[in-house]
């Protein structure tokens, strides 16, 4: 795929032909926004799939001319290379450089569009996260409950036995666990 | 009083079913191996450090484009982090919920038999210390195991098509990260292989020999990192195959199968942690 025109001063105007298309399925990306969400994520997987395949390419671009630089290179053995001809080649491999650069910009191009449209799976993921760190303090706050029940059955106890000095600690332990009650706030304990 | 509070203590106990004992163990230790995985947040931020790795390889000219790359590789770097934070965090929650012994309320129990022998000894009998520490286990169980089970199947449940998503996503995004590493590696590499052969004046030679040094060098480090990003995708694959297969097994989570089958998710996230932890 190495072409000919290895003395063109002017690289990028090569290169230019494939700017555009970086841009286009963005757009088409963004028309897509209003779609379900499903919908809308194949969508943007889609568009990133061909950002993918047209990076690919032109690395592949990139390969071959490598390729052909090495081959001159080669073609000289031990001999040594005219300088007019090392200045042809260095121009060559500034060239691929500049052509992977274009690559990695086409790759950075497709990292977008996979975020995009995950802001909806990822919110839904953290409400169930916070749910659930919700329910655990709630089993936090029963296991609370169940400190109220031993209160209430040493007070039952103390009652029934008609022992009323064991009345005054155990009420106290009631009040201690109802503030510890009222005083867990929601998420105030939640793990994250 | 004593009645209102007998009352109290009945309503507490009706709520609360009796139900069989159901280990989440293997749930637990799944999440816990999917959150010790690494490799992917190591790698995103190799990603965005492409070009400070690249720049001294570049032209002017491949410089430009590759600053402006630069900018909006570090622009979207915090939301590719957040993707994975979002489902570690998921995970953690998904581990604290199936822990076993996390929620017993065992030593509480004690205390309360404890208190309630005291209580024998001043009169209280036997039998009702039992029946009471027995009604206490009732309601622990009741809460520790059938509510936590119930939490860990609805949030398996709702969550998985969600952690689905986030884990395709990580993937393609390793993928990415892999071809644009190899595309710097080619950028790096390729200098030298062309230069290397072109400076063959005497006068070259220290200055071959610095650049052949640095090229085996670069070579093997390129050669390491390659195995990692394999290893990340096989990791990550691997967690949403184990969170897609609990979701399915849900209702035979205790099953010798089922178990045996999420022991080999763990097994296996857990050799991939390995590998990439032993670089």
């Amino acid at each position: 795929m190495a072409t000919s025109s290895h003395s063109n001063p002017d690289p990028a105007s090569d290169d230019a032909n494939t700017t555009p298309p970086v841009t286009m399925p963005r757009q088409q990306a963004a028309a897509g926004e209003h779609d379900v969400d499903g919908a809308a994520r194949t969508n943007a997987l889609s568009n990133m799939q061909c950002v993918v395949d047209l990076a690919d390419s032109v690395v592949c671009i990139a390969d071959d001319l490598h390729e052909r630089i090495l081959q001159e290179i080669a073609g000289y053995n031990d001999r040594t290379m005219p300088d007019a001809q090392k200045a042809l080649m260095r121009a060559l491999t500034d060239d691929e450089r500049l052509l992977r650069q274009y690559a990695h910009a086409l790759y950075a191009d497709a990292a977008e569009f996979v975020i995009r449209d995950l802001r909806e799976p990822q919110h839904r993921l953290m409400a169930l996260t916070a749910e659930a760190a919700e329910k655990i303090r709630r089993i936090g706050v029963i296991g609370e409950v169940t400190g109220l029940v031993g209160g209430i059955l040493l007070l039952v106890g103390s009652i029934a036995r008609g022992q009323f000095s064991q009345v005054g600690a155990a009420l106290e332990k009631i009040q201690l666990h109802n503030a510890t009650l009222k005083t867990l706030k929601p998420g105030s304990t939640a793990k994250t | 009083m004593a009645r209102r509070v007998l009352v109290l203590v009945g309503l507490l106990v009706a709520g609360c079913a009796s139900t069989g004992q159901v280990s989440l163990g293997e749930v637990r230790e799944f999440a816990d191996a999917s959150v010790r995985l690494g490799g992917y947040a190591e790698l995103s931020r190799r990603y965005r450090d492409t070009y400070e790795r690249e720049s001294p390889y570049l032209s002017p000219q491949a410089e430009r484009v590759a600053r402006d790359t630069d900018a909006r590789r570090r622009a979207v770097f915090d939301d590719f982090v957040a993707i994975q934070k979002t489902l570690v965090l998921y995970m953690q929650t998904l581990s604290l919920l199936a822990g076993d012994g996390r929620y017993d309320l065992s030593g509480r129990i004690d205390d309360l038999g404890t208190g309630l022998k005291a209580m024998t000894d001043s009169g209280l009998q036997q039998r009702h210390v039992a029946a009471y520490t027995g009604m206490s286990r009732l309601l622990t169980r009741v809460i520790t195991s059938r509510y936590q089970n119930r939490s860990v199947d609805t949030m398996v449940r709702d969550g998985n098509a969600d952690v689905q998503t986030l884990i395709d996503a990580m993937i393609v995004l390793t993928r990415i990260y892999e071809k644009a590493n190899e595309n710097e590696r080619k950028t790096v590499l390729g200098l030298f292989n062309a230069e290397i052969p072109m400076a063959n004046r005497n006068t070259d030679r220290m200055l071959v020999t610095l650049a052949k040094v640095h090229l085996q060098n670069k070579t093997a480090e390129y050669k390491l990192i390659d195995r990692r990003y394999k290893l990340a995708q096989q990791g990550l694959t691997k967690v949403a195959l184990g969170h897609q297969k609990m979701r399915e097994n849900m209702d035979k989570l205790s099953s010798e199968e089922t178990r045996h089958m999420l022991a080999g998710y763990v097994h296996d996230l857990n050799l991939i942690r390995d590998a990439l932890s032993g670089e």
